[in-house]
């Protein structure tokens, strides 16, 4: 339970009595918020959603907003954590049951959650991710509590198969009294509007971000041979079959062609099947290299290494691998799907049909820009992207967010009901009315347990009354905490 | 910092005189050792503590004086202690002064030689701290501090805390030699000053235990010698020697023994322990064997045991032992018919030793009985299941043949049963474990189940390894024996096609199988749980610390897991007083701390395994698990 | 000097908190929870009792019985003697240590002392403890390996849970003992 190291040291007193220091009073101008950001997916795990959480946490802590962060413990690492800047992380001790994401019996995680809440004194829930079943019921049991609920969605869904249509009805049925939902790209923002039936007008479209800082192109270390880089989780969604019949064409095709793939994943095996069926991996030269898991320090010096990016996702809501890969100055190809085609400007990208043909057509024709000399140079691709999307920006947007949605009020209990009966369907309606009645039961049932005055109210890293910013300038932590 | 005087409580109520100590100037903190009282010659005390600091390398010094005032305050006697300063030169020098009539002392520690300004002596807060010095000189410290070496030079610096404390009160014992009533030149007060416990029979057994040691040693040196012959090294001796555990425990047992008697010192303080817990254990098995044996040889219970431990008599002979063993243990449990269950055991038990033999094979055929009688049911139709009919019945004739070779078995091996348990009720008098180790008996009677176990099996195994091979070119995999990895793979039509109906076969074969496997399996867990629990007991006397559990319950001070403080009446003014007493290591760390090997390696795989193990029909044997095999 | 002050543990229940303090070098926190209540006591039993009772009628054997009266006072026994802690004490000692006690309603002690030199620091710290989370003090110990490390966090007061007002109190007093000059910098 206990966490080490010096970053995690608490000063209870000093805490309590530490002065707001003039500098940061100027910050004070909006009213700032508690946030609790709620999501399965944080870090160690990596991923967009881990980054897109504690990047916009740490700008918000910037802006002088109270922000802690929700999520299951992973491995070893549970309790309660200090991140950067007094980044507070609760890993709380759920079970998880698949890819990462807790089982969800809609009520386990109550007693848990109204205990954050309220020693935090939580005003905004900040869901994070429709995959992420904590997130959800984040949700629910904080509008049982009354409290106002922000949802970000990161990932498009189908609408045919019999999984999708599950998901929906549930996404339909979590997100019918959210006061605000956030989409990454206007296609996510369409599908998910259409998916959990809304209203377009409670949904606000914010992209993701990358720090531009932390992705500098490096010509030097480019190989001298064209390199075309491949970073994603080798899983199905991400393409990784589409991978497999492109690398032997153009292996054949092109002599002096390689390829670089980070990333681990189920469907690895394909691609070392791939290497050795095509002798692709002589101990001459190695032309697909396959270099498994990545940290996220590492992909930097992977990307400055090759030319083309490749990107073949199937589904992608908003494709921040791209941008990392263009804010490092390296010509972008990748299938047209999802929000992928607003990411980019046309002449940074080369979109493709998700089909073999179609992506072996578009890398032909980088490879043939690339040999002719047509492309820009790296740092003026830099230049170009590391305006397009920054971290302040998106906390500025979502704070705008977090403001409207302060003004709105809750539904109670009686209205929220009528709202899930009329808007989800008879069937599910009512099904759901029911398990928010018993919700509010057990809630009752544990604020006669354990009332809220027995609640210890914990001291604040951040905010307004942050005990943490003055005091410890840096974390010695972030090292750890960013690796896997 | 504050400065803490150690003070040994057995010196409260000596007369006043000088503080001998050391001083660690780490910790700030002066230990007392000892008072000498007056009168003295300053050269003569100043030649003792040289002579105790070369033997013991400790620094022992002066450290102040003591003042007991019994009869009204002389004043002449404080302006003399102040002037000792001067002669025995300590920095900083302590001043105790206790009162008639008053619980509280006044302590004062003065700094005289501070050269900048030698006119303002400075005086340091103190802290009194009250120790015993018996039990801190006896207590051994848990977890033991690094071991001081006995140069003097850096023996100082190894130990830190207070483990220096407990080192220095340890290592002075030759300032412990001489007392306030030898006739020696300097009269000393400390913790013998009360007297010196001692005991004649101690010392006998002490002069005594050289001798015998050396009897024994050369005794048992004979023994492993005559052990290590060449004719147990020929193969099926030797396997079959590393597989009983009657062997492993006589072998154990020998090893233990020749630790006791080993003419070496004990190096350590642990390693004593080990002898002394390994000696207490031995006698206490040996005194349980003989006991056993006793019990065992007194009425002919031998034959009973044997009875016991053939499996329970033929049921259909009604005179038989067994039935009325039942009988009167239902109506023992029921409590109806309490005159029925005083019925004349004796009578009975004369009745037993007239059928033993025949009960005795017949008990072994009942179980025979019984084995034909499932096999018979599994050949039929049990529980309701539909087998393979051909295959049932072949696996059925199989084993029933199995049986038919072991009812011979047991013909030719009945008239030994006895003569073997009565030589195993002799070897009791080796101790209770080597007794115990009946479980080689056990194994002995139930080999046929061990036989039908690994047919079983093996047989289950060979399916499941097929079926999952052939699951695999279903989906086109295979499995690469080079990368140990799972490979996608095409196969021909043909290949598939018999691949798939070699699958149905196996599949449709596999319930008969599975049965088959899942009863005999059932019936070696029984057995297997079984010795494992012999086994565990047979642990449990073999390693349990007794001697150290013994001290633990009668000296507790003698294992210490540190010390805990007691704060004493306080009064305004006056030096804190703390009372330190030695805070008892709890039994369960005793237990840990000095648990004895035991012979029997632990069992390897957990719970999870052992059942990944039965699912996929692996074998387990009983030896390589030898602890509860369960676990 | 002595004084006791009130405060509720986690649950809401009532503690005591007396502190004694000896000399400026010396305190003592004890912490004492409220006995086993009577009405508690009353009710474990006559429950054991009763369920012993139906299952007596049912099976119609007397053993049960004699087997619930077992079981209550072997229970109660254990209960007092291994479970319920009456008393928890934190004794601070400057330059020599802390050591720590709990009285369990039996009379039993358990002692532990840690030495000055092994200490690296008294601290608040929070963890997740059954469906709550809770502030808790612990003292870190110095890891002898490694200058800055620590090798083990020794919970305080692991019985009685108090809350934080109550935990703020302690940790000052014993700030003040283990680093005189910072604990009056953030006293107010």
């Amino acid at each position: 339970m206990a966490y080490r190291g010096g970053g995690g040291r608490r000063h209870g007193p000093s805490a309590a009595f530490h002065p707001v220091s003039p500098g940061r009073l100027f910050t004070c101008r909006t009213p700032t918020h508690n946030i609790c950001m709620v999501s399965d997916f944080f870090y160690p795990n990596m991923g967009g959603v881990e980054s897109h959480i504690y990047q916009l946490s740490q700008c918000l802590i910037e802006r002088g907003h109270k922000v802690i962060i929700v999520t299951h413990a992973y491995g070893n690492r549970k309790g309660i954590r200090y991140l950067t800047k007094g980044l507070k992380v609760y890993y709380l001790p759920l079970k998880v049951m698949y890819n990462q994401s807790t089982a969800t019996t809609l009520f386990h995680s109550l007693p848990l959650l109204r205990y954050i809440f309220v020693r935090e004194r939580v005003t905004i829930i900040h869901s994070h991710s429709s995959f992420s079943a904590m997130a959800h019921d984040a949700l629910f049991h904080a509008k049982t509590m009354g409290l106002r609920t922000v949802f970000t969605d990161h990932s498009l869904f189908g609408f045919a198969d019999v999984s999708s249509v599950l998901t929906n009805k549930l996404l339909t049925v979590s997100l019918c009294d959210t006061n605000h939902i956030i989409c990454v790209s206007y296609t996510s923002k369409e599908n998910t509007v259409l998916r959990a039936a809304l209203n377009p007008e409670i949904v606000s479209v914010i992209p993701n971000a990358v720090d531009p800082t932390d992705f500098t192109p490096d010509p030097f270390r480019r190989h001298d041979s064209i390199t075309i880089v491949i970073v994603s989780r080798l899983v199905y969604r991400k393409g990784t079959d589409l991978l497999s019949g492109i690398i032997p064409e153009l292996c054949q095709k092109y002599q002096d062609l390689n390829f670089i793939i980070g990333g681990e994943g189920p469907k690895r095996i394909i691609l070392e099947e791939v290497r050795e069926r095509y002798q692709l991996h002589d101990s001459s030269k190695i032309r697909v290299r396959l270099l498994g898991a990545l940290e996220h320090k590492d992909v930097r010096n992977v990307l400055v290494q090759g030319h083309i990016f490749l990107n073949t996702s199937l589904t992608e809501a908003f494709c921040m691998a791209i941008v990392e890969a263009a804010s490092c100055g390296l010509q972008v190809v990748s299938t047209r799907v999802g929000g992928i085609p607003e990411v980019l400007p046309e002449n940074l990208i080369i979109l493709c049909e998700p089909s073999v043909k179609s992506l072996c057509e578009g890398l032909e024709k980088a490879i043939s820009q690339l040999k002719s000399g047509v492309l820009p140079a790296p740092e003026k691709i830099h230049n170009i992207v590391k305006t397009f999307y920054t971290w302040r920006n998106v906390a500025e947007r979502t704070e705008k967010v977090y403001n409207r949605v302060a003004g709105e009020t809750v539904l109670p209990m009686d209205k929220r009901l009528e709202r899930l009966m009329s808007h989800c369907g008879p069937v599910t309606g009512c099904i759901f009315a029911l398990l928010a009645v018993f919700n509010f039961l057990f809630l009752t049932f544990l604020r006669w347990m354990t009332p809220d005055s027995l609640i210890d109210v914990a001291i604040d890293a951040t905010g307004p009354k942050g005990a943490w910013i003055n005091q410890y300038p840096y974390s010695r932590k972030r090292g750890r905490n960013k690796t896997r | 910092m504050v400065l803490k005087a150690f003070f040994p409580t057995c010196c409260a109520s000596a007369d006043s005189g000088l503080l001998v100590g050391r001083w660690v100037p780490e910790q700030n903190s002066a230990v007392v050792l000892a008072v000498v009282h007056f009168p003295f010659i300053p050269i003569q005390v100043k030649e003792l503590l040289a002579q105790v600091q070369q033997a013991s390398g400790v620094g022992v010094a002066v450290l102040g004086t003591w003042c007991h005032r019994r009869q009204e305050p002389e004043e002449s006697l404080g302006h003399f202690l102040e002037g000792l300063g001067a002669i025995f030169s300590h920095e900083p020098w302590l001043q105790l002064c206790r009162e008639r009539g008053s619980k509280f002392w006044s302590c004062k520690a003065t700094h005289r030689q501070v050269p900048t300004s030698p006119s303002a002596p400075g005086e340091d807060q103190v802290m009194l701290i009250f120790y015993d010095q018996r039990k801190v000189l006896l207590s051994q410290l848990h977890p033991p501090t690094a071991l001081p070496d006995h140069q003097a030079g850096d023996a100082t610096a190894s130990t830190r805390g207070l483990a220096a404390v407990f080192d220095t009160v340890a290592r002075s014992e030759a300032l412990f030699r001489s007392d306030r009533f030898d006739e020696g030149l300097v009269r000393l007060s400390h913790w013998q000053s009360e007297g010196v416990e001692a005991s004649i029979l101690v010392e006998l057994a002490k002069q005594a235990s050289g001798p015998v040691c050396l009897l024994m040693a050369y005794l048992l040196s004979l023994i492993s010698a005559a052990s290590t012959c060449r004719v147990f090294k020929l193969w099926p001796l030797s396997f079959i020697c590393s597989k009983l555990s009657t062997c492993e425990q006589l072998r154990h047992r020998l090893e233990q023994l020749t630790f006791i008697f080993s003419t070496q010192k004990a190096e350590n303080a642990s390693q004593l322990m080990r002898k002394a817990n390994t000696l207490v254990s031995v006698l206490l098995d040996v005194a349980l064997g003989l006991t056993l044996l006793s019990w065992l040889h007194g009425k002919d219970r031998i034959g009973q045991l044997a009875d016991a431990l053939v499996p329970v008599a033929d049921p259909s002979s009604a005179s038989s032992v067994v039935v009325y063993w039942a009988y009167c243990g239902q109506t023992g449990l029921c409590g109806q018919e309490p005159s029925q269950a005083e019925c004349p055991w004796l009578l009975r038990v004369a009745q037993l030793r007239g059928r033993r033999k025949e009960s005795l094979g017949a008990g072994k055929e009942w179980v025979a009985e019984e084995l034909q009688h499932l096999l018979q049911w599994l050949m039929g139709a049990p529980a309701g299941l539909k087998m393979n009919r051909a295959l049932d019945q072949v696996l059925g004739r199989f084993f029933l043949y199995h049986i038919h070779l072991w009812i011979s078995y047991i013909h030719l091996m009945s008239p030994f049963i006895e003569r073997i348990l009565w030589h195993m009720g002799l070897s009791a008098c080796l101790g209770l474990t080597v007794a115990l180790s009946i479980s080689d008996i056990i194994a002995l009677l139930t080999f046929h189940i061990y036989c039908f176990y690994v047919y079983g099996a093996r047989l289950y195994c060979l399916k499941i390894c097929g079926l999952s091979s052939l699951w695999r070119l279903f989906r086109g995999k295979k499995w690469n024996v080079l990368r140990q990895r799972v490979d996608s793979c095409s196969y021909d039509l043909d290949q598939l096609f018999i691949g798939t109906l070699l699958f149905t076969i196996l599949v449709f074969l596999l319930p008969t199988t599975a049965l088959y496997y899942l009863v005999f399996t059932l019936l070696r867990l029984l057995v297997v749980t079984v010795q494992g629990l012999i086994h565990l007991l047979v642990d449990l006397i073999n390693s349990l610390p007794l001697y150290a559990l013994g001290l633990r319950l009668c000296r507790p001070y003698r294992l210490s897991a540190g010390v805990k403080f007691q704060v004493l009446e306080h009064e305004a003014g006056r030096p804190l007083r703390l009372l330190m007493q030695i805070n008892p290591l709890p039994y369960n760390r005793v237990v840990h701390t000095y648990r004895l090997p035991s012979c029997g390696c632990h069992p390897k795989h957990s719970w999870g395994s052992l059942c990944r193990k039965l699912f996929f029909g692996e074998l387990i044997y009983p030896w390589r698990q030898r602890g509860d095999k369960q676990d | 000097m002595e004084d006791e002050l009130s405060f509720s543990d986690i649950y809401g229940g009532r503690l005591a908190l007396q502190r004694r303090y000896y000399s400026p070098s010396c305190r003592e926190f004890c912490l004492s929870c409220p006995r086993l209540s009577l009405r508690s006591l009353t009710a474990v039993t006559c429950s054991v009792w009763l369920a012993a009772y139906g299952l007596f009628t049912l099976c119609e054997n007397s053993m049960i019985l004699s087997a619930a009266i077992f079981i209550t006072l072997i229970g109660l026994l254990g209960y007092l003697h291994f479970v319920k802690i009456d008393q928890e004490t934190l004794l601070i000692i400057d330059s020599l240590g802390i050591q720590m006690t709990s009285s369990y309603a039996s009379g039993k002690e358990s002692t532990t002392f840690i030495e000055m030199g092994k200490v690296k620091d008294v601290i608040i710290n929070e963890a997740i403890y059954m469906q709550k989370v809770i502030y808790y003090l612990c003292i870190l110990l110095n890891d002898p390996m490694e200058p800055n490390g620590i090798s083990q966090v020794v919970p305080v007061f692991p019985s009685a849970k108090p809350r934080l007002d109550c935990l703020i109190e302690v940790y000052r007093s014993c700030q003040e003992i283990l680093a005189p000059g910072k604990a009056t910098s953030t006293s107010p």
